[in-house]
């Protein structure tokens, strides 16, 4: 089958100077939601829908598009400058990002995600291009098993996120798998933990549980450690990553395009989870893995990179086989059925123009948001330059103001509060709120899959061992826990690193 | 260069890191987190665990809760050769503040509109928390209260509620 | 000083409070004249799901008709009881719609405990919308070429859209008659149960027909049987379960609803707009495409067919000896 002719023959629909145009409002305006905390893309997309009636298919798709790609960015800014994750994709970036921003490498963190965003963007497409129907055959393969298996590596892998020690982020991720079980069982729908509150029965949404320990949690940190005096803010330093910031962050940046692109196919989960790959592979190959949630830039290069492509080949599933996969996606996925076209996997051969103008529109919107990004940074950076009295008030009024967005409640204004405070106490105790977040995501998606695997197996648990992927998965898993644990009995012997095991002021081996 | 770099960033880490657990407030939380760890696994048990074929809506709270005590029975272990004192200052009353007034903020944010509590808040943070002067205080409010209505209101038609309407 | 500045600021408040009223949010109480801003319609399950596609068709062919926009706001949870709750408990002013479904009415009490379960005397029905049909399906790869061929097969295990849902009421009726040893496995919604199918990560699946169509067009998805009275156009080929001699007739029907005590003048403006949206070319056009029938009978029906509905289910699961409650 020829795909470069349509593929080019994309671009000519792509480049055409409305396109361009919608594009480019697109990608503002996602930048814009993205910035704020709350107002995610999906929401923006859906409110967006009835304006697109009136357009043409490939336009209205390729502005939606961009808004999905300039949120992804967004949220970035955020999660780097002000410590507020608006994407679960972005927690992790989080991490590294804000601390760079702490040592005055925010331009470079912001720069060297839009480039990562870019050039993972990039590889995904060409992915997609290639090895569409091949790859969307794998993520078939994928059943509740596999995402069981999945999310187990995933919970194991959030205790490698930042510095912490591993009992510390261990604790943090049963706390933010307790917390996912608040509201309705997602298979009968008993509620539990709800203590008969109707906003309960929900359960708690991300973006309360993420601005709060993070965004909210910080500040309220702060608070305490500059009480009476008037802190210095961080230098802004330079605008854009030097020659050695991206020698430092190339290699994380190839080896993020490769598992975005592969966990992003995955239906549900995969740009989260390729973030937290993305990163734990960085950390791993590290010569010193001690500067990770100090503020390294490749925990900032390969994540963002990752996710940007998990975006990308997340198109897979939606485009080839019909199954959207993500919120994002489906709304996407409506868009396309009310302008009378239905993904599937008919679409590549009924509707050609449709199938590759959406995919290279996210190649020029990718394009659009790293141009757009050049002076873009210098201007965000500068909100560092502002006082923390001032942007501390601030930074609580859009986060407050943006929960309450997300679903018009009042309540979620209150629990983001009660969240902040934990965050705070977390920190006071030397728990990170990452692996908490990040477990409170993969939560709901291993308890759906480990039951229904059990469904699956008739009740019997060597189920699991007797299915290739989820059984190599699995291995995967018990090989890192033995691994991990041998090599701490050896290095206790000598120098013991496990922080919190130190009886004396002693903090680095 | 780099090493200016460095400077600064060990200068940030000491200003921003917590002490990373051996204190005794560590063993109180983990203290707390087993606690709420038994409390939830009780309240998971009364859910009807169900078996392994076909697992109730209890199970998986259990399976979590037992997770949550291990690791804090293993913290509180770690945490053992508590050395430090607790970590609780006077600055702790300014963190109290700032917490109870965000609880207020919601509590009035649907009652009286949002502008009000908006101005009340950005006043409280700037110049009770911040120290700020009290003109750059009430330029800074009157400025972000009426930026945030033409934001969300005006511009992003997001259905705040409001006294002042159009 | 600062604390003159703030009681001042506190002073202001109280009166302003006193004497005007707060706009918008989640409990704007000005209900003088209706639609005096965008009626919001709740769509109770994820966004691209069938129940989505139908609630943001009907939403852009009621916006002329009624006069004000109509954003479609997408809540799930427990098969459409969070969302349906959330709007049937707030004001009724007109403002805020929700479209419910049959399944949740009719079929979801039978499966499931919920003392706080969604009742009729809390609704104000607006307007009955749509019909859709349910068929049986297994992935291309499967050996199974008829329904015989599937339960002969001993052990299985089947998907379904969720618990408490037409796609398991029609399964667990079908296999519980065969006296087949089958397990099922809710998933959340139509799409991730097809992933699963197209995966043969479970032996069958019942879905509707709407969602099974791309596919079975596609040759990735093979129908068995479908669960309406008559065959169906689209799939004249395929048997309906009774003439296979499974009394089992599951459908799904949508409607929209407001809370309960909608002023009547505000109920009337609603149920004019949706019956000139109903006849909207585009709308028809999409339901044509979609495999989707009218929901033709009036409004004061939709309660009587579904509590009908429901008692005729739980009769024939009486009847049939299955255990259909999560055991």
């Amino acid at each position: 089958m020829d795909v470069i002719g349509p593929a080019l023959a994309g671009f000519s629909v792509a480049f055409e100077p409305a396109n361009l145009l919608y594009c480019l409002l697109g990608v503002t305006l996602g930048m814009l939601v993205g910035v704020l905390p709350g107002l995610g893309p999906a929401a923006t997309i859906a409110v967006l829908l009835p304006i697109t009636y009136t357009i043409e298919p490939a336009s209205a798709i390729i502005m939606l598009a961009g808004i999905f790609y300039g949120a992804q960015y967004g949220g970035t800014i955020t999660s780097v400058l002000l410590r507020l994750p608006g994407e679960a994709s972005t927690v992790v970036t989080a991490i590294d990002g804000y601390q760079m921003a702490r040592n005055g490498r925010a331009g470079a963190a912001l720069g060297i995600a839009a480039i990562g965003s870019f050039i993972g963007g990039t590889v995904a497409i060409l992915g997609l291009t290639f090895l569409a129907p091949l790859v969307a055959g794998a993520a078939l393969s994928f059943g509740p098993p596999e995402y069981t298996a999945l999310a187990v590596l995933g919970i194991l892998l959030v205790t490698t996120l930042g510095g912490g020690s591993v009992r510390a982020s261990l604790l943090a991720a049963a706390i933010g798998l307790l917390l996912a079980t608040v509201g309705r069982d997602p298979i009968v729908a008993t509620e539990r933990f709800t203590f008969g509150s109707d906003e309960l029965a929900d359960g708690i949404d991300f973006v309360v549980v993420a601005m709060g320990l993070f965004g909210i949690g910080e500040i309220l940190f702060n608070l305490e450690q500059h009480r009476g005096t008037n802190p210095k803010p961080p230098p802004i330093g330079r605008a854009w990553p030097s020659r050695q910031d991206w020698r430092d962050a190339r290699a994380a940046v190839g080896r993020g395009s490769v598992v975005g692109f592969v966990l992003g196919v995955l239906p549900g989960g995969g740009a989260t989870m390729s973030s937290l790959v993305a990163y734990a592979v960085e950390k791993r190959r590290a010569k010193d893995p001690s500067r990770f949630g100090k503020g390294a830039i490749e925990g900032v290069a390969g994540p963002e990179t990752a996710n940007n492509a998990a975006a990308t080949s997340s198109f897979i599933p939606l485009l080839t086989l019909g199954i959207p996969a993500n919120g994002t996606m489906a709304i996407m996925f409506g868009a396309l059925l009310l302008h009378g076209i239905t993904p599937g996997p008919l679409l590549i051969g009924q509707h050609p123009d449709v199938f590759w103008g959406v995919i290279d529109s996210m190649y020029v919107g990718n394009l659009l948001l790293l141009i757009m990004s050049v002076p873009l940074i210098g201007i965000f950076v500068r909100v560092l330059a502002v006082r923390t009295a001032i942007l501390a008030p601030l930074t609580v009024l859009i986060t407050m103001i943006g929960v309450y967005t997300v679903r018009m409640s009042v309540f979620d204004m209150l629990a983001v509060a009660v969240f902040g405070v934990l965050g705070y106490l977390m920190k006071k105790v030397g728990l990170e709120p990452g692996p908490l977040v990040l477990a409170f995501v993969l939560g709901t998606l291993l308890e759906t899959s480990f039951r229904q695997s059990m469904r699956i197996f008739h009740g019997d648990l060597a189920g699991f061992a007797g299915r290739p992927i989820s059984g190599v998965l699995l291995g995967a898993v018990v090989v890192i826990v033995v691994v991990a644990a041998l090599r701490r009995r050896s290095h206790r012997k000598t120098v013991d690193n496990d922080v919190l095991a130190v009886p004396g002021p002693t903090k680095e081996p | 260069m780099d090493q200016e770099q460095e400077e600064v960033q060990e200068e940030v880490q000491e200003q921003v890191t917590a002490p990373a657990g051996r204190s005794r407030t560590t063993a109180v939380a983990a203290v707390v987190s087993l606690a709420v760890g038994l409390l939830a696994g009780w309240t998971a048990w009364g859910m009807r665990v169900g078996t392994l074929s076909e697992p109730g809506p209890g199970l998986w709270p259990l399976v979590v809760s037992v997770v949550m005590v291990l690791s804090s029975v293993a913290l509180l272990v770690a945490a053992g050769h508590a050395t430090e004192s607790d970590p609780f200052t006077r600055g702790s009353a300014v963190v109290l503040l700032g917490a109870v007034s965000l609880l207020a903020y919601a509590w009035a944010f649907e009652r009286i509109g949002f502008e009000i509590p908006t101005a009340l808040l950005l006043m409280l943070w700037l110049t009770v928390i911040g120290k700020e002067p009290l003109l750059t205080s009430l330029l800074v409010t009157v400025g972000a209260t009426a930026a945030a209505y033409l934001l969300f209101v005006v511009a992003l038609g997001v259905s705040l509620p409001r006294l002042i309407a159009f | 000083m600062h604390r003159r500045i703030v009681a001042l600021l506190a002073g202001t408040a109280v009166a302003l409070t006193a004497c005007g009223g707060v706009q918008g949010g989640s409990a704007a109480r000005d209900a003088a004249g209706f639609p005096t801003k965008p009626v919001e319609l709740t769509v109770p399950s994820s966004a691209g799901g069938s129940s989505d596609l139908i609630g943001r068709a009907v939403a852009r062919a009621v916006e002329k008709p009624l006069g004000t926009s109509v954003p479609v706001v997408n809540k799930p949870g427990a098969n459409g009881a969070v969302g349906g709750k959330e709007v049937l408990g707030s004001s009724p002013d007109g403002h805020r719609l929700v479209m419910l479904f049959k399944s949740l009415m009719s079929i979801t009490p039978l499966a499931v405990d919920d003392p706080d379960a969604i009742r009729f005397d809390q609704m104000t029905v607006v307007a009955p919308l749509t019909v859709e049909d349910y068929v049986l399906v297994v992935p291309a790869a499967s050996p199974h070429r008829t329904v015989a061929d599937l339960v002969g097969a001993g052990r299985l295990s089947y998907g379904t859209t969720g618990a408490g849902t037409g796609s398991q009421l029609a399964q667990a009726l079908l296999f519980g008659a065969a006296k087949v040893d089958a397990t099922d496995v809710p998933f959340d919604g139509g799409a991730p149960t097809i992933t699963a199918l197209l995966g043969s990560q479970v032996d069958a699946a019942v879905i509707q027909i709407a969602e099974a169509a791309p596919q079975v067009d596609a040759g990735a998805l093979r129908p068995l049987a479908v669960f309406s009275e008559a065959r169906i156009p689209f799939l004249k080929d395929v048997p309906t379960a009774k003439e296979l001699g499974y009394d089992v007739v599951v459908d799904q029907r949508r409607f929209l609803a407001a809370p309960a005590g909608l002023a009547p003048e505000a109920l009337a403006t609603l149920q004019k707009a949706v019956a000139t949206a109903q006849q909207d070319p585009r709308y028809t056009e999409f339901l044509e495409k979609n495999y989707i029938s009218p929901w033709t009978d009036p409004a004061d029906q939709v309660i009587p067919h579904l509590e009908a509905a429901k008692k005729g289910y739980a009769d024939v699961i009486a009847a049939s000896g299955i255990t259909f409650k999560e055991s």
